[in-house]
């Protein structure tokens, strides 16, 4: 990738977009993430979670990332944040959950910044 | 003739719609944004629109990375409700309106654009979210909707002048249609919020004020703004106000903001509009 490429991805602290690199690279493991729309695939993965990530072709470091719940290292690595929260979702985790996770929070940190919050 | 009556503002986030499916309007987190979805049912009420032009973009529901087009066009006679991967929304399928569609595919490629034309769009909650909030559903949608998605994810995304440009071009397709339609545009989406990194939350309700302060009196100048501009002022997915700026180029320059609504929610600013449109040419 190219240098300007990586700056126009990255505007300002703490702020990631999908630019086409960082896409071609996450794809597979995007596509990953989109097979997850499916509850049968979900089953799948929930049950075997290592074996059905190297059955969708994610090499070893695609598979750490998920493997570690790590949110924020798939979308640097060019998974567009609503197919990350596919996977987050698939392990009970909602938005402010991964928001807390994102900012190094704990969600009680979290949500103490909060002007309201919604308790489900 | 068609014509354009007015256009309108509206969140799009999924939580707005699952609020209205478990009937949690009235709670106390939800009826600030509810309050505000008040005058705009009224409104639609009163005008009885025949077709919504609704601005929106696609979560890579319908789209993946295999296509992603800048601008696509939902002409289908119905439109399927999506299944992001929890299950349907319980609403039924909503009707498109295929020959206007058509004439608006044929209008703007004719002025300069060239969206993708899609046959079988399912509708996310870029789409659901605000319709099932503006809208009953029973016994049927009072409406018919085009659905014209924008990619607000995958970067090159469209430029803020070009949304505006895109937007006087559908007015144009609209006053050019023969049959005699009330037609209403609506933009969806934002305000400032940003679903990402460790700038996750970030919310700014002063420029969102601003925003809508200068969406009615001085889009132009919105307009000229970079994509940059936006993310550094309202965050990474406030980027998407240029779906409001497509709404607000499909109006006259002269506009009437007759009701406005803000809720600084817990991860969004959330943003409504009526705009009524008080006549002139397209730009």
């Amino acid at each position: 990738m190219k240098e300007s490429e990586r700056r126009f991805a990255n505007p300002c602290p703490g702020t990631y977009l999908l630019t086409v690199s960082l896409a071609q690279q996450g794809y597979r493991l995007s596509s990953f993430c989109r097979s997850l729309m499916r509850p049968e695939n979900r089953a799948a993965f929930r049950a075997d979670e290592v074996g059905y990530m190297r059955a969708q072709g994610l090499d070893e470091r695609e598979i750490a990332m998920v493997s570690a719940r790590d949110w924020l290292a798939m979308v640097r690595y060019g998974v567009n944040h609503f197919l990350v929260f596919r996977v987050a979702g698939t392990f009970g985790v909602g938005l402010t959950g991964a928001a807390a996770q994102m900012r190094g929070e704990t969600p009680e940190e979290f949500k103490r910044t909060r002007r309201v919050w919604e308790e489900r | 003739m068609a014509r354009i009556v007015g256009g309108l503002g509206s969140p799009h986030a999924p939580s707005v719609g699952a609020a209205v499916d478990r009937h949690e309007q009235d709670t106390p987190y939800w009826k600030p944004l509810f309050d505000g979805y008040q005058p705009m049912r009224a409104w639609l009420e009163r005008e009885r629109p025949d077709v919504v032009v609704l601005f929106s973009n696609d979560h890579f529901t319908s789209f993946f990375l295999d296509v992603i087009p800048t601008f696509a066009i939902g002409v289908a006679a119905e439109h399927e409700i999506a299944d992001e991967g929890w299950g349907k929304r319980p609403l039924p399928p909503v009707p498109g309106h295929t020959d206007l569609a058509s004439h608006l595919a044929q209008s703007v490629v004719a002025d300069g654009f060239d969206p993708a034309i899609c046959h079988r769009l399912p509708l996310d909650h870029g789409c659901l979210t605000p319709l099932s909030a503006l809208f009953s559903w029973t016994p049927a949608w009072p409406v018919r909707v085009i659905p014209i998605l924008v990619n607000v994810l995958h970067f090159p995304i469209p430029t803020p002048a070009r949304c505006f440009k895109f937007g006087a071009a559908v007015r144009r397709a609209v006053s050019s249609y023969e049959d005699d339609l009330k037609v209403v545009v609506l933009g969806t989406g934002g305000l400032s919020h940003q679903l990402v990194g460790e700038r996750f939350g970030h919310i700014d309700p002063v420029w969102d004020a601003e925003f809508l302060d200068r969406l009615q009196d001085d889009p132009q100048s919105l307009a000229a703004l970079e994509h940059r501009d936006f993310i550094e002022r309202g965050g990474s997915e406030s980027v998407e106000v240029i779906l409001w700026l497509c709404m607000r180029g499909a109006l006259s320059p002269k506009v009437r903001t007759v009701h406005r609504n803000y809720y600084h929610a817990t991860l969004t600013g959330y943003g409504q509009l009526i705009l009524e449109d008080l006549g002139g040419a397209a730009r």
